[in-house]
């Protein structure tokens, strides 16, 4: 019998009305905001109604925001969980378990970096005249190469980045995970001279489906955190063509004409976007 | 057979072209940072080179970086603490009293990751500016204890969860409190996992650039803001600089490493059983 007791109460209430308040003050003062007129210059704006949100479907840099974020979350989230499965099983299949430890250990490590640092470790690396990464490029075939300045390969060259953090992270939680299966299947499909690859295509991932859709729902979530990278790598060049949806708002309220309200009424769109999509998804996770 | 052994080898050739590039590109700025110019900035990359200590000298005797540094310590301390001091008893209600609401308050928790940091900071960077708080620690603190308090409680509960609860039991029998149970019972036996947890706060506000980029402008700017302005300079680039204060930002969290990969050990260890 549970008696009554005062500790859930006083355990949980002081949090939850602290994170309500950060959470709900700021998200109705976006909506706010966005329903306004004001800019950076002028703190006093007056209320224009959905005016922002309907320029905004006629803002062709916010239809291109919106296909470049787009783009960026179907391409790091896919490339993640490849890499992942695919190290992860290349670590339960190949290393020995000392082996395992120091390479999880090492795995670890560009996730645990600052994005800010990792970003530009690698626009460092992919510096065309002094890159470490471009080098072998320029000493084979004497020119240098610009992967950061060319349209073409400018977004895939950041997503390789998010790539290298979380694909090597995920792959040590790919290499738990086949870590817990049993290992009777395993052994009756070896019985059956099943190959390799066949006992993880029909057996091993089938039988982490769960767990992968979560890990996909995460990285689909972290991915929407490409700022920092996009940022420091390329401020959304050359031209336009790596400016996803955040870095235009913050572009669009801060550099250059300091409209929050414009801003805002974008950030209130991705929240409601994302809202939707995440809760819907979630719902059919559990 | 020896197909099977040549994929043997290849998987591991795979796995240590992995494991290069996981270390190589910042052993690489790590050496670097200990670069002259002249060292850095060549034809072919140098592996061979005189070391200097220049470059650390310079950013640790510029004020902004040690200011960045100051600000940085002080905001991810605070939050983290409030984080932890709230977070920790608030993850235990919920892991051991589950009432109807439970579920929706674990997911309540979970959706505040869902939300843009976009579509906060700039909100709050009105509500600051409005209050005159604006670019103050203050501020910054308040603003990161939102993410350290969410964080610290979504990843508790399972923590807490894996206390066994035939432990609280006997204690409940010998006539402990509530309270004395969750301080001297529950604490202790989740304490490694709490710390996973705690440093993984810790490492997620350090390492924060797109809400702290909003919210400061001088006073209190963090790290992560100082080192991108530095990267941000023009044609004539310090590199060996540059790279010296991308170390220094990637030191703290990569003191975490260990701690970090316990947690995920003990997450994935206790489920098996």
């Amino acid at each position: 019998m549970k008696q009554k007791n005062s500790l859930p109460a006083i355990f949980l209430t002081p949090a939850m009305m602290i994170l309500a308040v950060l959470a709900l003050v700021p998200t109705v003062y976006a909506i706010y905001i966005s329903l306004q007129n004001r800019e950076l210059s002028r703190p006093d704006g007056d209320f224009v109604g959905l005016a922002n949100y309907i320029d905004l479907f006629s803002d062709r840099r916010f239809i291109n925001a919106i296909g470049v974020s787009l783009t960026w979350e179907a391409v790091t989230v896919g490339m993640t969980l490849i890499v992942a499965v695919g190290l992860g099983i290349l670590l339960f299949e190949c290393a020995s378990p000392r082996m395992r430890n120091i390479l999880a250990l090492l795995f670890l490590m560009p996730v645990i970096l600052p994005r800010v640092s990792a970003a530009f470790v690698w626009k460092f690396a992919f510096h065309p005249l002094y890159g470490i990464a471009t080098y072998p490029y320029k000493a084979i075939t004497g020119q240098p190469l610009d992967l950061l300045s060319n349209p073409a390969t400018a977004l895939a060259t950041v997503a390789l980045v998010d790539v290298w953090q979380w694909g090597l992270f995920f792959s040590v939680i790919v290499l738990k995970l086949l870590q817990t299966l049993p290992p009777q299947p395993f052994e009756a499909a070896r019985l059956d001279h099943a190959r390799t690859w066949e006992t993880y295509t029909h057996i091993a991932i089938p039988m982490l489906k769960a767990p992968l859709i979560s890990l996909a729902f995460v990285k689909m979530i972290e991915s929407l955190r490409a700022f920092d990278l996009i940022y420091v790598m390329t401020r959304g060049g050359p031209g336009i063509t790596t400016e996803t949806l955040d870095m235009y708002a913050f572009s669009q309220g801060f550099i250059e004409s300091g409209r929050i309200s414009y801003a805002s009424s974008m950030a209130v769109l991705m929240m409601i976007a994302t809202s939707i999509v995440f809760t819907f998804i979630w719902k059919r996770v559990q | 057979m020896s197909a099977r052994k040549l994929g043997r080898l290849v998987g591991r050739i795979l796995l240590l072209v992995a494991a290069f590039s996981a270390v190589f590109p910042v052993f690489w700025t790590l050496l670097n940072a200990f670069k002259n110019r002249v060292d850095i900035v060549t034809p072919t990359p140098l592996f061979i080179f005189t070391p200097t200590l220049d470059n650390f000298a310079y950013v640790l005797g510029r004020e902004s970086v040690f200011a960045g540094l100051i600000n940085s310590l002080i905001i991810s301390g605070a939050s983290v603490l409030i984080g932890a001091l709230l977070g920790l008893p608030a993850a235990y209600a919920i892991a051991r009293y589950p009432n109807r609401w439970s579920r929706d308050v674990q997911f309540f928790v979970l959706s505040l990751r869902f939300l843009p940091p976009v579509a906060i900071a700039i909100p709050l960077m009105v509500i600051w500016l409005d209050f005159g708080l604006y670019d103050t620690r203050l501020s910054m603190i308040v603003t990161y204890t939102l993410l350290t308090l969410a964080t610290v409680i979504w990843l508790s509960v399972p923590a807490f969860a894996r206390v066994p609860k035939e432990v609280e039991e006997a204690a409940r029998v010998d006539g402990y409190g509530p309270y004395a149970i969750f301080f001297l019972i529950a604490l202790p036996i989740a304490l490694r996992s709490l710390i996973g947890a705690v440093a993984f706060a810790f490492v997620l506000v350090w390492n924060e650039f797109l809400i702290a980029l909003m919210l400061t402008t001088s006073d209190a700017k963090t790290l992560p803001i100082v080192a991108s302005e530095l990267t941000q300079l023009g044609r004539d680039v310090p590199w060996g600089i540059l790279n010296a204060s991308v170390v220094l930002l990637s030191i703290p969290p990569l003191l975490f490493i260990g701690v970090l990969s316990g947690m995920l050990n003990s997450a994935f260890k206790r489920k098996t059983s």
